[in-house]
């Protein structure tokens, strides 16, 4: 078969071409797709400039000949075939690179400002261009997740969590470029994993070696909580005064029988945790109940929601990137599993703002853009790790060793 | 003259035609007095084995003879041959010669030749003949041929007609007696016919004509017995013949065995065109192809023959191949394989035994998730805190470092000073202390990793140890860390006095064993860390101690030696069995955490698992590594076991023990796992299992930590 009739169609009215079926090579790709939509762009508009082009077919992208990938799909090729056109993303290039002396724990980028946390007891934090503009350090041990609660033009709210079982609440005033620690909230009994701060920015919950989860809140007061055993650690005392006022967890939620390696607010009410004892935990932040377990059959690393699709996508200690619907009821339900890393993936986000992007770290010191609709193979590859990668978040690709 | 005469021995008659010459014979020196010499041999005669009387009569004489050689007797022997002639004998003086039978050649020098009976010499005849009065005498004397020399006196003598006919009769192999005959008739003394007189005269006995009185009571004993039915008459003879049915139990409808194996004899090819006496002209061969067919080997021939053209039929000549053709058949015929081939029809499938798939056998380690680097040399040692969060690893540069296990970054390093043997993490998980082999002494080490609380109050339960009122006598000395030590994470040094080669903490946390590389008794000794005090349990060694182990729940202690495996009760201070390993020499020793199964790896590649309640013998003996097996070690929680070997691999096995004690443990290998580079001929050196996960962690000589998940 050597032709195809064809109808495209875009979301995007700005390359919208005519809804007419067309007759294309039954052998072309997407180069030939694209120099096609392009033509007929050109013929419409003088001024086009040469755009490449995406294509989409029942909503899975186009990868190899249009015959071969619709012999794959089951897609009958007597009828016209409906194909989608978007923009093609383009590969993200590392444009910065920030070069820590240690390993960097943790990583958070805002518009303005990245905030990492290092295996030398600090978080730091960069300007977008990758100048080092704070250094915060009051931790006893490694940080291990660092996560901002606030920002304003004045002064920001951070968190710095570290192995010293201590989530440090920091403010930062951006004018003076000073930090100052606020709060020193102390219960966990292991290294604190992960905090995650709610969409209002009022409460904060952490994940810890310990097993446990707890909120916490993030608001700066002046009084001090009080601390029960603060009569017998004389020494941990004068430390204590040293960082700021002792502050108590609000609530704390058990349920996990390992350690927990990431926690998320899904929404303002509901917490997911990851832990080492291969289960998500879904909670109900207000009153610290189950709602939820995912069950997976391997130690979850990292995992991330979007609230533009709402899933959940988790990584593990094995090869793979698995999507979840933390709505379905069973909690066993695997949607999608994207494979191609070769070591553990240490870490995932969704996109903030795209519906399908995701993107992963993984020990095998690759960065990959993941696209849902092609599950077989991510978008790119960002291979400019030199060594593990071990945390990723989006507004640029700030990841590095 | 002389040219023209012929041999005298030739020219005179009558000689024998193969026979010795006697003027030669008589010549030469048979040391014979008589003349007639050439008898040395006495044949004896034909038929002298039935002839013995007349045999007798003419041996008389050879044996005379005979004698004469045996002893020199001559008188009476002359006296005893009456059968000699009187004329043999010499008439006038007896010159007999006494020298005996000796080589007359030693009387060559001398003018005599002997000793006559009286003592005299006898001298030599005067003999000055040359050789033309030799020839002379030869011509003319006309008894020439019948003079003989004695030899032992050197006189001629001239052989009588007699002695000249008697010569040649025994020449001739006759009997020396003209008038013998050997062949007369011989007469029997008694004949084979019965003849009509008797051979005696003798009356007959009375006994022969009146009854015998021992018959008759006999008789009577018989008659008696026959009538009491003692003796039964015989019975007729049955001259039905039996048949034996050979086919009465054979099935008619079975295919018999013969028939099963029936072989076709191979059938002939049947003839073709190119046989026909007038094949079609595609079939003969042109000069070219004959020529081929010609040079061909017999063996290599397609065709053995040359395909030929005749006019008819009557034109075809005898078949010259047809006897040569027939005994080829018969070859076929007798070369033919009469027996079928026996194949034993079983699945290899069926032979292995049902053992699970490993796949579902999940979970299990299946590839290397991280390495951790850092170590310069090979890692002998691992230990992991009983959270699983932390590892250390004790390595030949000299130092001890502490990991974290999820990201492979090191987070402390610690020099010791020494070659690390041995490292064990308190399996207490309110204590953090690690325990650290290092040359003679074991070091307890506080590495200030995880929960303040927790190494708070390990510091806290140390330093409250208060010194007892009087010392006591140790077979170690417990020394607290200087400042220094102490800023290092050292808590306390136990000084051994040999170098320790392990060390391994009971499963509460406070007593440890140690294990000293020594012949004595002191090789294993046992410490208590809040008393800091230490003993020696054994009094006598058994070996050389490879390695021990406490039990995790019950009061028990293994202690492996080169060969044995001995389990110790340490509440009643006594031994309870004693494990026969099968291996050369046990390298090292693992406890399943229910306590019933302990594993063995030795150096001769051998895995050994006993199960203790079923016997002291092996339950499998595992032989999947290559070279010595290093470590072996058990998971916590799930069915797991891994071996390490000096081929550079873990095996991974799964070991399901089951609660109900009829069921036998079920032991799979599920996964070779790779990745060490071998190093000095030296593998993996140590593996280790993750408290909580199904991970396994392994060192190498090649001075990586790899983590396998």
């Amino acid at each position: 078969m050597a032709q195809l009739t064809a109808r495209f169609r875009t979301e995007n009215r700005r390359y919208a071409v005519e809804d007419v079926p067309f007759s294309v090579p039954a052998a072309s790709e997407t180069t030939d797709l694209s120099r096609l939509i392009n033509k007929l762009l050109a013929a419409a508009d003088a001024d086009h400039k040469y755009v490449e082009f995406d294509f989409l077919i029942n909503g899975q992208f186009l990868r190899m000949p249009l015959v071969t990938h619709m012999e794959t799909e089951n897609i009958s090729t007597e009828e016209v075939v409906e194909i989608e056109y978007v923009e093609k993303y383009m590969a993200p290039q590392p444009e910065e690179c920030i070069f820590h002396d240690d390993w960097i724990s943790s990583v958070q980028a805002t518009e303005e400002w990245i905030l990492t946390g290092c295996y030398d007891q600090t978080a730091r934090i960069w300007s977008l261009e990758g100048k080092s503009i704070m250094t915060v350090a009051g931790h006893t041990e490694v940080v291990k997740d660092v996560a901002w609660v606030k920002q304003d033009s004045l002064s920001c709210l951070l968190l710095s969590a570290s192995m010293d079982q201590t989530i440090l609440l920091w403010e930062w005033n951006v004018e003076k470029n000073k930090v100052k620690a606020l709060h020193c909230c102390r219960g966990h009994a292991g290294s604190v994993d992960s905090v995650a701060v709610d969409c209002t920015g009022t409460k904060f919950c952490s994940g810890s070696w310990d097993k446990m989860l707890k909120i916490w809140s993030a608001v700066p007061t002046d009084e001090e909580d009080e601390m029960e055993e603060a009569a017998n650690r004389p020494r941990k005392k004068q430390k204590t005064e040293q960082l700021g006022l002792t502050r108590t967890p609000l609530a704390t939620l058990s349920g996990h029988t390992e350690a927990v390696s990431s926690v998320l607010w899904s929404d303002a009410e509901e917490i997911c945790s990851a832990s080492w004892d291969h289960t998500i935990k879904l909670w109900d932040a207000e009153t610290g109940d189950l709602k939820s377990t995912l069950t997976g059959n391997k130690v979850f690393n990292s995992v991330s929601y979007s609230p533009l699709c709402r899933r959940l996508a988790s990584g593990s200690t094995d090869r793979h990137i698995r999507l979840w619907d933390p709505r379905s009821k069973d909690g066993s339900l695997v949607l999608l599993s994207l494979t191609s890393h070769t070591g553990w993936v240490t870490s995932v986000k969704w996109s903030p703002t795209h519906e399908h992007q995701l993107i992963s770290g993984s020990l095998d010191n690759i960065v990959k853009l993941w696209d849902t609709r092609s599950c077989k193979a991510p978008l790119y590859d960002l291979a400019a790790h030199e060594d593990k990668v071990l945390c990723v978040d989006w507004t640029e690709a700030g990841v590095r060793i | 003259s002389l040219l023209q005469a012929e041999p005298p021995q030739l020219s005179q008659p009558p000689l024998p035609a193969e026979g010795l010459q006697p003027s030669q014979h008589l010549r030469d020196p048979p040391g014979l007095p008589h003349p007639i010499v050439p008898l040395s041999r006495p044949v004896p005669p034909p038929g002298a084995a039935w002839q013995w009387g007349s045999a007798a009569h003419s041996w008389g004489l050879l044996r005379c003879w005979v004698g004469k050689w045996g002893d020199r007797r001559v008188h009476q022997f002359e006296k005893m041959s009456p059968a000699l002639p009187s004329h043999l004998v010499p008439p006038l003086q007896d010159i007999r010669n006494t020298v005996g039978n000796i080589p007359m050649e030693w009387y060559q020098d001398f003018p005599h030749i002997g000793y006559n009976l009286d003592g005299k010499k006898i001298y030599k005849p005067i003999r000055n003949k040359d050789e033309l009065d030799m020839f002379l005498e030869k011509m003319e004397n006309p008894d020439y041929w019948r003079t003989v020399q004695d030899k032992m006196t050197g006189a001629d003598i001239k052989l009588t007609d007699e002695q000249v006919d008697l010569v040649h009769r025994l020449q001739r192999g006759q009997f020396g007696d003209v008038h013998f005959d050997p062949y007369e008739p011989a007469v029997d003394f008694f004949t084979h016919e019965v003849m009509i007189h008797p051979v005696t005269n003798r009356p007959a006995d009375k006994r022969s004509f009146i009854p015998s009185l021992i018959e008759k009571e006999k008789v009577s004993k018989l008659v008696h017995a026959i009538k009491m039915g003692w003796i039964k008459p015989r019975k007729p003879k049955d001259d039905t013949p039996t048949y034996y049915d050979l086919w009465a139990h054979e099935d008619p409808n079975s295919i018999l065995g013969r028939h099963k194996m029936h072989v076709p004899a191979p059938k002939m090819k049947l003839p073709g065109h190119e046989e026909s006496y007038n094949p079609p002209p595609e079939y003969l061969l042109s000069e070219e192809e004959k020529l081929a067919w010609e040079q061909q080997e017999p063996a290599e021939r397609k065709l053995n023959f040359v395909p030929q053209q005749f006019r008819c039929l009557r034109a075809v000549p005898a078949y010259s191949r047809f006897i040569h053709e027939r005994f080829e058949r018969c070859l076929d015929l007798y070369l033919c394989p009469r027996q079928r081939k026996m194949r034993v029809n079983v699945d290899p499938e069926d032979l292995i035994p049902k053992l699970p798939k490993p796949r579902d056998l999940q979970p299990f380690p299946t590839t290397q998730a991280l390495v951790y680097r850092g170590h310069t040399s090979l890692v002998r040692c691992l230990s992991i805190s009983p959270s699983g969060q932390w590892l250390v690893s004790g390595s030949d540069d000299c130092t001890v470092r502490f990991w974290e296990v999820c990201t492979a970054r090191c987070m402390k390093t610690l020099p010791v000073g020494g070659v690390v043997k041995s490292v064990a993490w308190n399996p207490n998980p309110t204590i953090c202390l690690v325990a650290i082999c290092v040359e003679q002494s074991v070091l307890l080490v506080n590495p200030c990793l995880g929960d303040k609380l927790l190494y708070g109050a390990t510091d806290q339960v140390l330093e409250s140890y208060v010194p007892p009122e009087e010392e006591r006598v140790q077979p170690v000395q417990w020394v607290t860390a200087t400042p220094e030590e102490h800023s290092k994470g050292i808590r306390l040094v136990v000084q051994h006095s040999k170098a320790v080669k392990q060390v391994t903490w009971h499963g509460k946390g406070d007593y440890f064993a140690s294990v000293v590389a020594d012949n004595s008794n002191m090789q294993v000794l046992i410490h208590q860390t809040s008393k800091r005090w230490s003993q020696n349990p054994f009094r006598k060694s058994k070996g050389l101690v490879q390695c021990v182990l406490f039990h995790p729940i019950r009061p028990y202690f293994f202690v492996a030696t080169q060969r044995y495996v001995r389990v110790y009760n340490l509440l009643k201070q006594e031994l309870t069995k004693k494990l026969m390993s099968n291996c050369k020499w046990v390298s090292s020793m693992a406890i399943h955490p229910g306590g019933d199964n302990i594993i063995c790896g030795s150096y001769d590649s051998k895995l050994a698992w006993f199960d203790l309640d079923l016997s002291t013998r092996p339950y499998q003996l595992l032989r999947h590594h290559k070279k010595a097996l290093r470590s072996v070690a058990f998971h916590k929680h799930y069915p797991l076991f891994a071996s390490g070997s000096d081929d550079g691999t873990v095996i991974v096995c799964h070991g399901m023990v089951y609660n109900d004690l009829l069921q036998n443990p079920l032991l799979v290998p599920v996964k070779v796992l790779k990745g060490h580079a071998i190093t000095l001929d030296l593998g993996v050196l140590d593996v280790l299992f993750h408290p909580t996960q199904p991970w396994v962690f392994s060192s190498g000589a090649d001075g990586t930590i790899r983590l396998y998940t």
